[in-house]
């Protein structure tokens, strides 16, 4: 094989995920009448903002080689805290800051803060009494929303301040401001993780934790970083959960792991660690986000979806398989 | 003998009831290349690993250039100048070449005050110091998993000799190399101590440890057997150093 094919089926296989995008949204507005507008595209962007933020920091502790389950529930309870206290309806407490735009800095830093803990008491025990990040997190999972449930009573807070809300109302080309917000965090984390060498140690941790350590880097204090912005990252996913339902219920975002987990595996990130790329994880993102479209345009049960995304995640496993076959020939 | 660069002075390493080393006392001089030899189990990768910040010793201590010495993580022995090659490769099989060889100490510049990889300086020191020890990679851009275990081990090898630093630790490094891979390995070494690096090399294979060595030392069952120069021994007063006397003969050595 000449080097030039080489490289051109090199470059297929690390973006598929990008080319199944593009083949899905060709077939689905030749298929189906009227998916071919610019505001259902923008409403599949904007669909994905919030699964899409989550899965930046699923995808990271993942590729570090850990996991992170609690990500759904910690969202959750920072879209709570956010909700009670700048919330006037409900079990909101109607804070009132002046001047009003204060009130929007002030709540995001609540989410990022109430996230960060989360993610560093995972992180600790991590690193610190070495047990399995699955269990870690399947624990920070149940235990997060249980707090959820109590600060809440059950009840929800509704009416979130209108200075905040402008955030969901607010449109730049076309898109919301919250959609901005989760492509900002996309380009940004991408960047980090291709360019600087955090990201890069973050990689090579997933690839060779023995290898990195002795290699001089600190794998713990990166481990619990890459913990923290997990958690941080999941307070913005649930700050922009809290605008879009303008306000917390306690079973807010039930279900968004899966889906988290399904845009991140089908992504090309690895369970393993060490493999997967940030963009691709956005397409996944956008990939889901699209078929859901499909299907409630096309008018089927929204039950549909789930089986749908399990076939999908099915589907990403099956052809990460494949794609290793390939490569393996190719070396 | 050379000013002593690294002294162990009675390092010793249980493990609960087990004691792996029993009280270790040998010097590396600068620009020393040191052997160590003994059996499988002797203590030779634990002794290693504990001068390389891997593990603690549980007594003893070490002078490093006169120093009181004790790395508790491979990031502080790295910090006075401790290279290691371990027997398993610690290589990130994830990444590129370039990556691996810059693990840990990445060429970065700034921009906008945040450190950003220089991947263009990272891949030109990669590419001369492979070149000017007769490596060939494909490219330096192929994951470190499609190569194979002579070009794997060329890297770490490479890695030691370009960041040289005071001391460099070598275990078993020529396990996946061919002969003619382990005639420059070889030469590598002597290379590097010819700049006053001291070397430590554990090795199994008899002839390359008189090859290369000014000095053997031989550890069995956790304390030091034998230490002598190269040119007032030989391999067979090696081997029954490394058996024990009283086993000589027991059965074929080396």
């Amino acid at each position: 094989m000449n080097p030039r094919t080489r490289h051109a089926l090199e470059f297929v296989l690390d973006n598929l995920v990008w080319f199944m995008l593009v083949f899905v949204l060709v077939v689905f507005s030749i298929s189906i009448p009227n998916y071919f507008q610019l505001g259902i595209f923008a409403n599949i962007i904007e669909a994905s903002s919030v699964l899409g933020v989550m899965s930046i920091g699923l995808a990271l502790v993942i590729i570090t080689g850990h996991m992170d389950l609690s990500v759904e529930s910690v969202a959750a309870l920072s879209a709570m805290a956010v909700g009670i206290l700048f919330c006037s309806a409900g079990i909101g407490l109607g804070v009132q800051l002046h001047p009003e735009w204060l009130m929007v800095p002030v709540s995001l830093l609540i989410g990022l803060v109430v996230g960060g803990i989360i993610g560093a008491i995972n992180g600790y025990l991590v690193v610190k009494v070495k047990m399995s990040a699955f269990i870690i997190t399947l624990a920070s999972y149940i235990w997060v929303r249980g707090l959820v449930l109590v600060i809440s009573g059950g009840r929800s807070a509704q009416d979130l301040a209108p200075a905040i809300r402008w955030f969901g109302i607010q449109r730049l080309l076309g898109l919301p401001l919250t959609a901005w917000i989760a492509i900002a965090c996309f380009v940004v984390f991408s960047l980090i993780m291709a360019k600087t060498p955090f990201g890069r140690h973050l990689v090579m941790i997933g690839g060779n934790e023995t290898a990195t350590f002795r290699a001089g880097i600190r794998v713990n204090r990166n481990l619990v970083i890459a913990f923290v912005l997990a958690g941080a990252i999941a307070g913005l996913a649930g700050w922009l959960l809290a605008i879009r339902t303008s306000g917390a219920t306690a079973n807010l975002g039930v279900g968004l792991l899966f889906n988290a987990f399904a845009a991140v595996v089908i992504g090309g990130v690895s369970l393993k660690g060490g493999v997967g790329t940030l963009p691709g994880v956005y397409a996944g993102v956008l990939l889901l986000s699209a078929i859901n479209t499909a299907i409630n345009l096309m008018g089927l049960p929204a039950n549909f979806t789930q089986v749908i995304h399990g076939l999908l995640v099915l589907a990403a496993v099956l052809l990460d398989a494949f794609k290793q076959t390939i490569r393996q020939r190719l070396a | 003998m050379s000013e002593p660069l690294l002294v162990l002075d009675n390092v010793a390493k249980n493990y609960g009831a087990i004691k792996a080393l029993k009280g270790i006392s040998f010097s590396i001089g600068k620009g020393e290349v040191v052997a160590l030899l003994g059996d499988n189990g002797a203590g030779k990768s634990t002794l290693v690993k504990i001068i390389a910040g891997g593990l603690e010793p549980t007594s003893g201590r070490m002078l490093f250039e006169g120093k009181e010495f004790l790395a508790k993580s491979p990031a502080e022995a790295k910090a006075a100048g401790i290279e290691t090659v371990y027997q398993d490769l610690s290589l990130c099989t994830n990444v590129d070449v370039v990556a691996n060889f810059f693990m840990g100490r990445e060429i970065t510049r700034k921009f906008l005050g945040v450190p950003v990889l220089d991947e263009p300086a990272m891949e030109q020191v990669v590419e001369k110091a492979l070149a000017s020890a007769g490596t060939r990679i494909p490219s330096l851009r192929t994951n470190v998993e499609h190569l194979s275990g002579g070009q794997r081990q060329a890297i770490e090898l490479n890695r030691f000799v370009h960041f040289g630093g005071k001391l460099v630790l070598l275990d078993e490094p020529f396990a996946a190399l061919g002969v003619e891979q382990t005639r420059r390995g070889l030469d590598m070494i002597r290379q590097v101590a010819s700049q006053g690096i001291g070397v430590v090399i554990i090795t199994h294979i008899m002839p390359q440890a008189f090859q290369v060595a000014d000095r053997i030392v031989v550890i069995r069952q956790g304390v030091v057997a034998g230490d002598v120069a190269r040119n007032k021994t030989s391999p067979d007063a090696v081997i029954n150093m490394i058996t024990g006397e009283t086993l000589a003969g027991a059965g074929p050595a080396g």
